[in-house]
C-alpha cells in the first residue's frame, strides 16, 4: 500500500517538529518531540472531532507509521489520544520514528478536511512557526503539489 | 407606544439566496431556532451558510456537534461549497465536539459544557448539531419538565450572551405539536425532501418566527455547489411598486396587426399567442421582441424547445437581427430546459435577467416546453406559480407574450389546453383552415382586456419577412372558426384570392 506522506509532508513535519523542539519545555525532557508534537494537536483535534475521534485518527497514524518504522511497534494508542510505550526502553524512539507517526497524522487530516484547514489548525497551535507563513496556509501550498488523490484515505 | 419606542430587531442576512426575502428581511439577532428536516435535505448545509455569513474574529461562531456526523467528515463535505471560507477556521467558526459529554454525562453536564464554551468565546452564533441527539439522550433518563427546563436555561443563557441560535434536528411533522424544544424556540424551519417520480422537490417552511413577518407557505431550495438557494413564492416582488397605468401601446412589429389589437398591445399586458405546430407563434413573438429592441426598449426570450443559436438563426431567416442586442445587453436569450426545474427558480432567473437588463418585453416560447422543462412535482403548480410570475412582473411594467400550442381541431376553436387564458389580458389565435384545396392561415384577436379590437379574421402567411398579414378580413366563407369553411355566395363581393407566400431561405 502507497504511503500517504508526500516528501512535501515530510518536510513540513520535519520543520515542526524542529520548531517544538527549539521551545525550551524542560518538565518534557525524555519525551520524543514527535510525541509532544501529537500532545499539542490533541487539544484541538478532540475538541473538533471527539476524544474518540482523535483516539481513532492517531491510532491510524500510528498504524500506518508502524509499516514504515516498526521501531514504533510498542507504542500504544490510550483511549483519551494519549501516546503511551508499553515497551520495555519506554519512550526511547529515535526522532526519525516519531517523524513517521506526525507525517502520518498530518497526511490523514490533509486526506479529511484538506491542506489548508489543517495548516490553519497547525498555525493556530503554533502561531509562531515561521515556517507556516512561507506559503504553506495558502491555497498554493507546496504540500499539495503530489495531487490530492495521494491523499486519499487507503483501505 | 410610538413606533420609535419599539425595541428594533437587528436582522441578521442569511447567506442563503432568497431566504431573506422569506424571512422577511433576515434572521432576527439573538433568536433562538430550530432547523429541522429529515436526513439529506440540507439542514446542517444552512446552518453552515449562516455561520459563514455572520462569524467574524470578534463575535465568532460556536459550532457544536454531537453523536451526528463526525466533524472531519462534517468539514470534509462542507468545504466543497463556494461560501466555505477556510479563513475563518479555525479562528472566527469554532467547533466543539460534545460526544464524550453526552455519551456519559446527563443533561446539567451538556448545559455546563456549553456554558462553559459560549463564556469563554462569546460567539455570535451557535449551532447545536444535531440537537435532536441531545434530546434522545435525555429522553431515556429524564422527563419532559426535566427537558423544557433544559432547554428553556439554553435559549435564556444562549440569548442573554447575545448569541443567535440554531438547533438543528431530524424532527418528524407530528413532534411539533409535543415537543418542549418546539415551545422555547423563536423561529423553526423546516425543509422537506420529497422524491417525486424521477426528481427530487425540496421545500422550505417558517413554521414560526416571532418578531417579524416572514412569507407564508412553502418555498422551493435547491442545493449547488453555492449552497441552497431559496426561491419565495413570492418570487421577491412584494415590496416592488406596482404598474404605472399607462395608456401606452407597445408594437407587435406587425403595422396591419397592430391594427387590429386597437393600436398595439397595452404596455405591462400579459397577451397569449395560441395555435397548433408552424402556424408562426415563435415568429410572430420574435417580431414582437425585434420591434421593442429597435425601439429602444430590452427583451428577455424564455425558451424551452430551441436553443438560443438556433432561435437567433431562425430570427435572422426573416431579416431580424438578434445578434447584435445580444452583445449590447438589449436581450438575453434563456435556454431553460434542465428536466428537473422548480417552477419558482425558473421564474426566479427569468426574474433575475429581466431586472439586470431592465427588460421591457418577456417572450415565454412556449409554456409547454415550460411545463415540461419543470420536474413532475411542480407542473401540478405550474398554474399557479405561472399565475404569480404573471401577476408579478406586469406588475412592474413587463409586457409578456406567451406561446401555447394546440392541438388543431376542426370542430373548436379551443384557446389553451392549459386554462390560462384567465391570466392574460389578451390572446390572438391562429389556425390552419382548408380553403379551395389548400392549407391556409388565419388569426383572430381573441380578447383584449384593455379594449376594443378589431373581430376580423384575417389571413396571414410566413414570408421572409415574418408573419405578413394579407388583403382584408376574409370574406365569403362561413364557419372558418373551424378550419373547414364553406364558400358563400355573395355576389358583391371577391372570394379572397389565394395568397403567394415568399419561398423562405
Amino acid at each position: 500500500m502507497p504511503t500517504l506522506v508526500t516528501s512535501q509532508t515530510r518536510d513540513f513535519t520535519e520543520q515542526l517538529i524542529a520548531h517544538e523542539a527549539a521551545s525550551d519545555q524542560p518538565s518534557k525532557k525524555g519525551v520524543p518531540v514527535a510525541f509532544l508534537v501529537c500532545e499539542k494537536l490533541r487539544r484541538p483535534l478532540t475538541a473538533l472531532a471527539g476524544a474518540a475521534g482523535f483516539y481513532s485518527l492517531l491510532l491510524r497514524a500510528l498504524t500506518l507509521a508502524k509499516r514504515e518504522a516498526p521501531g514504533l511497534g510498542t507504542l500504544q494508542v490510550k483511549a483519551d489520544g494519549e501516546l503511551e510505550d508499553a515497551g520495555a526502553n519506554g519512550n526511547n524512539h529515535d526522532a526519525e520514528e516519531g517523524t513517521f507517526l506526525v507525517a502520518n497524522l498530518i497526511a490523514l487530516l490533509f486526506s479529511f478536511i484538506g491542506e489548508t484547514l489543517t495548516l490553519r489548525l497547525i498555525t493556530d497551535v503554533w502561531p509562531d512557526a515561521s515556517f507556516m507563513s512561507q506559503g504553506s496556509t495558502g491555497n498554493d501550498s507546496p504540500l499539495t503539489t503530489e495531487g490530492t488523490e495521494k491523499h486519499e484515505p487507503q483501505g | 407606544m410610538s413606533r420609535k419606542d419599539k425595541v428594533i430587531i437587528n436582522k441578521l442576512l442569511t447567506g442563503v439566496p432568497g431566504l431573506d426575502e422569506i424571512m422577511g428581511g433576515g434572521l432576527p439577532e439573538y433568536s433562538f431556532n430550530i432547523i429541522a428536516g429529515a436526513p439529506g435535505c440540507g439542514k446542517t448545509t444552512l446552518a453552515h451558510q449562516f455561520v459563514f455569513a455572520n462569524a467574524t474574529a470578534e463575535k465568532p461562531a460556536l459550532y457544536f456537534t454531537v453523536l451526528g456526523e463526525p466533524a472531519l467528515k462534517m468539514l470534509r463535505y462542507q468545504q466543497q461549497y463556494t461560501f466555505f471560507d477556510h479563513a475563518k477556521v479555525p479562528g472566527a467558526i469554532r467547533f466543539v465536539n460534545l460526544n464524550e459529554v453526552i455519551l456519559e454525562q446527563d443533561l446539567d453536564a451538556v448545559l455546563r459544557e456549553i456554558i462553559k464554551q459560549v463564556e469563554e468565546i462569546n460567539p455570535g452564533v451557535v449551532v447545536v448539531d444535531s440537537f435532536r441527539t441531545v434530546v434522545r439522550k435525555a429522553n431515556g433518563v429524564v422527563g419532559e419538565m426535566d427537558l423544557q427546563g433544559f432547554v428553556q436555561r439554553l435559549a435564556l443563557h444562549l440569548t442573554s450572551w447575545q448569541a443567535t441560535t440554531f438547533l438543528i434536528g431530524e424532527y418528524s411533522d407530528a413532534e411539533i405539536r409535543d415537543n418542549p424544544v418546539f415551545t422555547v424556540a423563536d423561529g423553526i424551519f423546516w425543509l422537506h425532501q420529497i422524491a417525486e417520480r424521477n426528481s427530487v422537490v425540496r421545500k422550505f417552511q417558517i413554521m414560526k418566527l416571532r418578531g417579524q413577518a416572514s412569507v407564508p407557505g412553502l418555498h422551493t431550495f435547491r442545493i449547488t455547489e453555492d449552497g441552497l438557494q431559496a426561491f419565495s413564492r413570492t418570487l421577491g416582488l412584494t415590496k416592488r411598486r406596482s404598474k404605472n397605468v399607462t395608456s401606452r401601446r407597445l408594437s407587435i412589429g406587425i403595422p396591419e396587426l397592430d391594427k387590429m389589437l386597437g393600436g398595439g398591445i397595452p404596455e405591462g399586458d400579459s397577451i397569449l399567442v395560441a395555435g397548433a405546430s408552424g402556424t408562426g407563434k415563435s415568429a410572430l413573438a420574435t417580431q414582437f421582441l425585434a420591434e421593442g429592441i429597435r425601439q429602444g426598449e430590452a427583451g428577455i426570450a424564455a425558451v424551452f424547445e430551441e436553443r438560443p443559436t438556433e432561435y437567433t438563426a431562425r430570427a435572422g431567416d426573416f431579416g431580424l437581427d438578434l445578434v447584435t442586442p445580444q452583445t449590447n445587453g438589449k436581450l438575453n436569450i434563456l435556454y431553460l430546459r434542465p428536466l428537473d426545474l422548480s417552477v419558482d427558480e425558473t421564474m426566479q432567473e427569468i426574474l433575475d435577467a429581466v431586472q439586470k437588463i431592465g427588460a421591457k418585453r418577456l417572450v415565454i416560447d412556449s409554456l409547454a416546453g415550460f411545463e415540461m422543462a419543470l420536474a413532475p412535482g411542480f407542473r401540478t403548480d405550474f398554474r399557479e406559480s405561472l399565475y404569480r410570475m404573471i401577476s408579478a412582473l406586469t406588475g412592474i411594467g413587463v409586457t409578456i407574450l406567451s406561446t401555447v400550442e394546440l392541438e388543431e381541431a376542426f370542430t373548436e376553436l379551443p384557446f389553451s389546453t392549459y386554462s390560462i387564458s384567465f391570466l392574460t389580458d389578451d390572446i390572438i389565435r391562429f389556425r390552419y383552415v382548408e380553403i379551395d384545396g389548400e392549407l391556409r392561415k388565419v388569426l383572430v384577436v381573441i380578447k383584449m382586456r384593455g379594449g376594443n379590437h378589431s373581430k376580423d379574421i384575417r389571413e396571414y402567411e410566413i414570408t421572409s419577412d415574418g408573419i405578413v398579414l394579407i388583403g382584408q378580413r376574409l370574406r365569403g366563407y362561413q364557419g372558418l372558426i373551424t378550419g373547414i369553411p364553406a364558400q358563400v355566395y355573395r355576389p358583391d363581393e371577391k372570394v379572397a384570392p389565394s395568397p403567394k407566400p415568399k419561398a423562405r431561405k
